[in-house]
């Protein structure tokens, strides 16, 4: 899965451990009302990210690398 | 659990239980994992029926009289309280909290919400005045119409009553989604409220707030919206509400602080530091989450503190003798886990707890032990952003005027409390923290009957008392000529 600014953040807290990567940066991408029902994009915008396509890039680095570790460790 | 929950729940719409056009989605218990029911999602074409009930509803509903609104108020707190077990083992079963917290707590309060909009809205009264000796000026209160109200997963039942008694008190109808991680609660309520209210006067649609939500906020159709949720999300309903030119009350998020001085009563006020942070297992926006000590009792506050916390009971929330349950699921467990790192990386300690719970049959569930940072610097992010888990930062401090300053350094103002026996004190202290609430000598206690909500960026408008029904209606002017001759002008 590649994300960009249009991905639903729903869609992107599915996957597994990706929330500590946005909880690192400053950025709750869940709360009560669930994840937030927007684009990733609204909500880096929202939480006034300075560099929103670094944090994609960065965002989309760590789900290949978590990937690769998944299955690294099912090669095991 | 069968007893208590179906295994399909379809959406209310027009008095009927209909299927949705949306896709399926399952809900699960949070403390083991099992499949409880399967819901409808609502699509566009649902939400757009739903609004169209609630307006034909409306027609009518707006014109029932206060006597009518308060015996079909009664009567719902009535069945309700006639059916108040299954609806604590249905909000524990899905939301994971203790049913201690729900039997004693959430039902109740519910209940009494429509008892007391039900009291309510006999007092009101319009207004008359004389603007000269010919002119008379009539003020009445009208409902605003259909309303929309998104309700989150932490409360669902209770803040379901917290909106609907008050629109329903006021003459109002109303298209309500719950979350879609705790939809039960309020799906049974529905089955109730189908027992007193005519059809489309309340409609629940279920789904994920990315659709269902998002349908609602375009909607055209609304009045008003209201919600309850995080302030990121909160920023989403103002602009959808403003882009309407309709109003919108807002209960968002918050950070709040938790004040004792070393007059505190001091047994109440090591149970009034847990009431703060574990009650509901952390989930609630008004938590206790900073924890400001005088220096002069820090250490000995902090020693039993600690032991108390490592007293709590965690556990399956369904047993009698469970504290503290589950928290909602593995997103909300992954992100308390991932602040605890950052609280760690920022220089603060982990005094106790700081962990997954997974032992005695919980590791199926999303058990987080309950935690106490000490060495916390308000500045660090682990005070200033919203955790929403049993974690709570211990800061010391040395006198009023820092400790009031620290309060305040937050975006947030939703809660926060002070604990001292010198009544000046505790008055000047409460009126200086910039927040909506702020509890004197206890926590976390929110009836019917005083207002809350937030200032700052914790939201607009206040709940759980009579001044909610200046936001469920609008005010008509009548004004009155009583003179018999012309102006003159012309």
């Amino acid at each position: 899965m590649v994300v960009t600014k249009d991905t639903q953040v729903e869609e992107v807290v599915k996957i597994k451990g990706v929330i500590s990567y946005f909880i690192q940066r400053g950025v709750s991408p869940i709360s009560c009302s669930g994840a937030f029902p927007q684009s990733l994009g609204n909500l880096l915008s929202i939480k006034k990210v300075a560099d929103p396509d670094a944090f994609i890039e960065g965002l989309n680095e760590y789900i290949a690398s978590q990937s690769q570790e998944l299955k690294d460790r099912t090669d095991d | 659990m069968r007893k208590f929950i179906d295994e399909n729940y379809k959406l209310f719409i027009d008095g009927k239980w209909v299927d949705g056009g949306g896709k399926k989605f399952e809900t699960h218990c949070p403390a083991n994992g099992e499949l409880l029911a399967t819901c409808a999602e609502a699509d566009k074409g649902d939400v757009d029926r739903a609004v169209s009930a609630a307006w034909r509803a409306f027609e009518t509903w707006k014109d029932v009289s206060p006597q009518e609104r308060q015996r079909i108020l009664l009567k719902i707190a009535d069945l309700m309280e006639a059916n108040a077990e299954k609806l604590a083992m249905v909000e524990t079963f899905d939301n994971g909290k203790p049913i201690r917290e729900t039997r004693a707590i959430d039902v109740p309060l519910s209940i009494d919400h429509f008892r007391y909009f039900a009291g309510v809205v006999r007092a009101e009264e319009g207004q008359a005045t004389m603007i000269d000796k010919d002119t008379m000026s009539l003020i009445l209160r009208e409902p605003i119409g259909v309303v929309g109200q998104i309700i989150p997963w932490n409360f669902p039942l209770t803040m379901a009553a917290w909106k609907l008694a008050p629109a329903l008190a006021a003459g109002d109808c109303v298209v309500i989604k719950p979350s879609s991680a705790t939809p039960l609660s309020i799906l049974e309520l529905a089955k109730l409220l189908a027992e007193v209210l005519p059809p489309g006067v309340v409609n629940v649609v279920t789904g994920r707030g990315s659709t269902t939500g998002n349908y609602i906020l375009e909607h055209p159709d609304f009045r008003k919206l209201a919600f309850t949720g995080s302030t990121e999300v909160g920023y989403s309903i103002a602009e959808a509400a403003a882009k309407k030119i309709i109003p919108s009350t807002l209960e968002l998020g918050g950070k709040s602080a938790n004040i004792f001085f070393p007059d505190c009563p001091w047994e109440k006020a090591i149970e009034g530091l847990q009431i703060g942070i574990l009650f509901n297992q952390g989930q609630v926006c008004c938590a206790g989450s900073r924890v400001f000590v005088h220096e002069a009792i820090y250490d000995k506050f902090l020693k039993e503190a600690i032991a108390a916390f490592e007293r709590v009971k965690v556990g399956m929330p369904w047993e009698e003798s469970t504290q503290m349950g589950s928290q909602i699921n593995e997103a909300q467990v992954e992100k308390i886990l991932s602040y605890v790192e950052v609280g760690k990386k920022e220089g603060a300690k982990v005094a106790t707890g700081g962990y997954r719970l997974t032992e005695h049959g919980l590791d199926k569930g999303c058990f987080i032990a309950p935690t106490i940072f000490t060495d916390v610097d308000n500045k660090m992010r682990i005070a200033q952003e919203e955790i929403f888990g049993p974690v709570v930062c211990f800061i010391k401090f040395k006198d009023e005027a820092e400790v009031i300053k620290m309060a305040n350094d937050s975006e947030y103002g939703l809660g926060g409390a002070v604990w001292t026996k010198d009544i000046n004190r505790a008055i000047r202290v409460a009126r200086a923290v910039e927040t909506g609430r702020m509890w004197v000598n206890t926590y976390n206690s929110l009836p019917a009957h005083a207002p809350f909500g937030g200032y700052k960026k914790s939201g607009i408008g206040r709940e759980t008392h009579k001044m909610m029904l200046e936001h469920y209606t609008q005010k008509k002017n009548i004004f009155i000529s009583l003179s018999e001759g012309k102006v003159g002008l012309y």
